[in-house]
């Protein structure tokens, strides 16, 4: 008998017995629903994160921060001295030409940002305004601006903001602007169309060293309470572009609220600061920077100059090497996950022994009667390892479907009701092809084990008893 | 030499701590083209004796040597050939399986057999012609007579062209007349196609009629072997 017959007697058998087969089969559909369903969903945050990574460059991109003496002592007690007697680079305007130098290195530019106030046809908003190069233009997410331009110089008065920002500034950007957006209580928010945006001015005011309020005498600080000696300072530029709204997964690398040209940045007075930490890094440093964003043109080229930008003395932090991290995060939720559908597949496989058990008590005679015409326990195994097979795999297909479906209408209520209006619509589920494949292979296997005991059952069915006439 | 050599074969049920033992020592050879009828009371040993030439059951101890070989000696893989090739069964109750037709039923077996697909339908139609069935291919078993669904059987024996047809009271669920036209197509078989036969009955008037021997069974012991003279 081939293995054709063997498939035909198991399709027959389970043709008879339709609503018990489909029973059977259905706790299959259910438990691999379940279990693709939860792993598609590890599979897709997983997705979004490493999306979210490829589409700012983040696996070819390098953070430079100097090098400090207490993380080395901690690291490393015997660099100490080394660090003493040979200082590292500091973070200059020298270190990024030197850095530029390096192989592999596509472009660096010093982290120049600050806080801001900006005013927009009379609104006002507090952000991060971030300094970039003009070449950046070219690189993910800047490319992709999805109103007008990124700014063609470093010496240009156009900066780029983000959509998130025009909403806090009470501007829905729509490409069909309804005039007065929906979600707009108040009556302060209206919607616009991008082009009446473009081009116009955009007031940065920032806050400068006023040297004037210096005390002179040193006594007299305590009595600055309420009055430092920082005055405003307004910059007038022109919005040029719109960059697009980021998605629920976006990383924070470039989160500041407006882009500004690097040399016009320069030019705008500031403290040059952004936070505490930064004045605490920097005492004494003689650094101009508080770090370098450093781009490698290929991503095979990352270690080899991480390695010569370490060799320089300076700390190198990649945001890569925390995907890996979030990835094993992924892996045991990936894990939890699919142990829950696991049992649910087990509780199915339960059924089909069930079922398989019921089936041989039913179909002794019919066992005995092949027996004795020439079928052997091979045969007779093979049938009901077939029909398992068979519930395996039709559950298996069907089951995707079930999951493909759950994770679909999930998906729907998930974007629909759990995330802000606004927010772009994230595919929280993800069926990669291996979880296609393995979800069928897993069933099969599964089903095939637990159709082995009864069929090993109904291979010892003895033909004397089976056959002795009622 | 015979066909078949049966040497003081015993078999013993076992029920838990009670032995019940069917066959005590039997030993008989059988020619290739007899008809042998085995006869004796109920409980004698005759059907147990057929189940261990036919490999459907292994004995306590002996031997049946079909050709010389010892099926004692034969895993279960070499038993399951020895009923697809050696020998064709026919039992009392039919053992038709219900849901198929009388050609699926004659075509399960030319499955087991290894009958490629394609040949296995115009071979279980030749076959039920041979039987008399040729207008009954698609009818199941529950729309059959007695007669029919035992023609039916003996075409399934007959499917992979057996040496010997083991009959195990095969018309003992059919009335005369019926029972009548089986033993004939049975003799028929024995005759012209020189199958042989071994029947268990306990009618011992067709089995002296028909038979060229009856062997007599009581409490598991052969107790007559007489060569009778067919009619």
């Amino acid at each position: 008998m081939n293995l054709l017959d063997m498939v035909g007697l198991g399709f027959d058998n389970l043709r008879r017995t339709k609503l018990r087969t489909a029973l059977t089969t259905l706790g299959v559909v259910i438990g691999i629903g379940a279990l693709t369903s939860m792993i598609s969903f590890g599979s897709g945050m997983q997705k979004n994160i490493t999306e979210t990574f490829a589409e700012n460059d983040l696996f070819t991109s390098l953070f430079v921060t100097a090098a400090d003496v207490e993380e080395i002592a901690r690291a490393d007690p015997d660099r100490v001295q080394e660090f003493l007697e040979e200082p590292p680079a500091p973070l200059n305007d020298e270190t990024v030409d030197a850095i530029r130098g390096v192989e592999g290195v596509e472009l660096a530019f010093p982290e120049l940002r600050f806080p801001v106030r900006i005013q927009v046809d009379g609104d006002e908003t507090r952000t991060l305004l971030r300094a970039l190069p003009a070449t950046m233009a070219s690189y993910k997410p800047f490319s992709e601006t999805t109103y007008g331009e990124f700014f063609d110089s470093d010496e240009s008065q156009e900066v780029v903001l983000r959509w998130e920002t025009l909403e806090r500034l009470g501007i829905i950007v729509e490409e069909e602007p309804s005039g007065i957006a929906e979600r707009d209580t108040t009556g302060k928010k209206r919607s616009v169309h991008p082009d009446s945006i473009i081009g116009t001015p955009i007031v940065i005011i920032s806050s400068a060293l006023d040297v004037s309020k210096i005390p002179r005498n040193p006594m007299q600080v305590l009595s600055l309470a309420g009055d430092m000696p920082v005055k405003e300072v307004a910059t007038e530029l022109i919005i040029g572009g719109i960059m697009k709204q980021a998605s629920a997964f976006g990383s924070n690398t470039w989160n500041a609220g407006i882009l500004v040209p690097m040399n016009t940045a320069r030019e705008i007075p500031s403290l040059g600061f952004s936070s505490v930490w930064e004045i605490l890094r920097r005492q004494g440093r003689g650094d101009t920077y508080a770090s370098i964003y450093v781009r490698v043109d290929d991503v095979r080229h990352v270690q080899t100059a991480r390695d010569s930008l370490e060799s320089m003395g300076l700390n190198v932090f990649s945001i890569a090497d925390q995907l890996e991290e979030i990835k094993r995060g992924f892996l045991i939720m990936d894990a939890v996950l699919g142990a829950v559908g696991t049992i649910a597949l087990v509780v199915a496989a339960l059924g089909i022994i069930n079922t398989m058990v019921m089936s041989i008590l039913e179909r002794r005679r019919e066992i005995g009667v092949m027996k004795a015409i020439g079928g052997s326990e091979n045969d007779i195994k093979m049938i009901f390892v077939v029909e398992a097979g068979t519930i395996g795999l039709a559950g298996a297909l069907l089951g995707l479907v079930l999951g493909w479906v759950v994770t679909r209408i999930a998906n729907f209520v998930a974007n629909s009701y759990l995330l802000p209006d606004d927010a772009p619509f994230i595919n929280f589920f993800h069926f990669p092809v291996w979880l296609i494949f393995g979800a069928v292979a897993f069933s099969v296997v599964v089903s095939l084990a637990a159709g082995l005991y009864p069929a090993v059952r109904a291979a010892r069915v003895d033909p004397v008893t089976a056959l002795r006439h009622d | 030499m015979n066909l078949i050599e049966v040497t003081n074969l015993r078999k013993i049920y076992r029920k838990g701590a009670v032995s019940i033992p069917a066959l005590r020592g039997v030993s008989v050879g059988i020619a290739g083209g007899e008809f042998i009828s085995i006869v004796g009371r109920s409980g004698s040993g005759k059907s147990t004796l057929l189940n261990l030439i036919g490999g459907l059951d292994t004995a306590t101890s002996g031997s049946i040597a079909v050709r010389g070989s010892d099926l004692s000696r034969m895993d279960s893989g070499g038993l399951a050939e020895h009923r697809r090739r050696t020998v064709g069964m026919v039992f009392q109750s039919f053992n038709l399986i219900s849901h198929k037709s009388a050609l699926e039923n004659v075509a399960l077996a030319l499955t087991f057999g290894g009958v490629p697909r394609g040949e296995r339908r115009a071979r279980a139609t030749a076959l039920l012609r041979r039987v008399g069935l040729g207008q009954r291919l698609d009818h199941t078993p529950s729309e059959l007579s007695g007669g029919e669904a035992q023609r039916v059987a003996l075409a399934r024996a007959l499917a992979n062209d057996p040496e010997v047809l083991l009959l195990d009271e095969p018309t003992g669920n059919l009335d005369s007349a019926t029972a009548r036209e089986i033993i004939d197509l049975i003799r028929d078989l024995n005759r012209d196609a020189g199958l042989t036969a071994i029947m268990v009955t306990h009618e011992q008037d067709i089995a002296r009629e028909i038979s060229t021997r009856v062997i007599e069974l009581l409490d598991g012991r052969v107790v007559g072997s007489g060569r009778e003279e067919a009619s």
